[in-house]
């Protein structure tokens, strides 16, 4: 598997462990005081922190483990990979976008809108490291 | 259109220099392991400019490294 899967799969299991149980906790038992509610900014602070951390021990264990292949600059297929995986996940940016900051505003308000972000940010990022992933496995680009 | 897939004969001509490695070959050509084992499964179709860095490597022309083989 190379260095950029690695990654890629690094942070898939970053965002499911860590982003996972915050939208779940958002969809259960949604926030209903106004914003700021610093005790759900502290979760999702909590969250976003976790997330960090993994991604960071993670790049640091794979450096460690083959400092090479991390040294190693980006060849045309892992360009080709992460272009296609990018122009793919910029149109889910693109539609969520459009639905927190244009239609929303108009049927919603403060934490709906606020996950709503944080989930197109999310999924986008889901979107493209599975693509990624997908890219590698297929081995085509 | 005809319809077609790239055959390249990368493996075979590894063995005769020497048995060099997917990773040598890589290193030579700016490519890493796992792109020229995709390029020699014929998994990855490579840049026009990696192919002929790839032919230079085993002092071959290009259509000795790489054929178009049509499938239909």
């Amino acid at each position: 598997m190379s260095y950029r899967e690695k990654l890629a799969w690094l942070s898939l299991v970053a965002m499911a462990v860590t982003y996972g149980p915050y939208f779940t906790l958002a969809a259960l038992a949604p926030p209903t005081t106004a914003l700021p509610d610093l005790s759900r900014l502290g979760v999702f602070a909590a969250t976003a922190l976790s997330h960090m951390v993994i991604i960071l021990v993670g790049r640091l264990y794979f450096m460690a483990r083959s400092p090479e292949d991390a040294r190693a600059p980006a060849d045309e297929r892992d360009l080709a990979i992460e272009r296609r995986s990018k122009t793919t996940a910029y149109f889910l940016l693109m539609a969520g976008l459009i639905m927190v900051g244009v239609v929303m505003p108009f049927t919603a308000g403060g934490w709906v809108i606020v996950n709503a972000a944080l989930a197109t940010i999310v999924g986008v990022e889901i979107l493209r490291d599975g693509l990624i992933v997908l890219g590698y496995r297929r081995s085509m680009a | 259109m005809s319809p077609g897939t790239i055959a390249n004969q990368i493996r075979t001509l590894r063995f005769l220099h020497g048995e060099m490695s997917q990773a040598e070959l890589g290193q030579r050509i700016g490519l890493t392991r796992q792109t020229v084992a995709a390029i020699e499964a014929g998994k990855y179709s490579p840049s026009l400019e990696a192919a002929f860095r790839i032919a230079e490597v085993f002092g071959k022309p290009l259509d000795e490294v790489f054929q178009w083989v049509k499938t239909a």
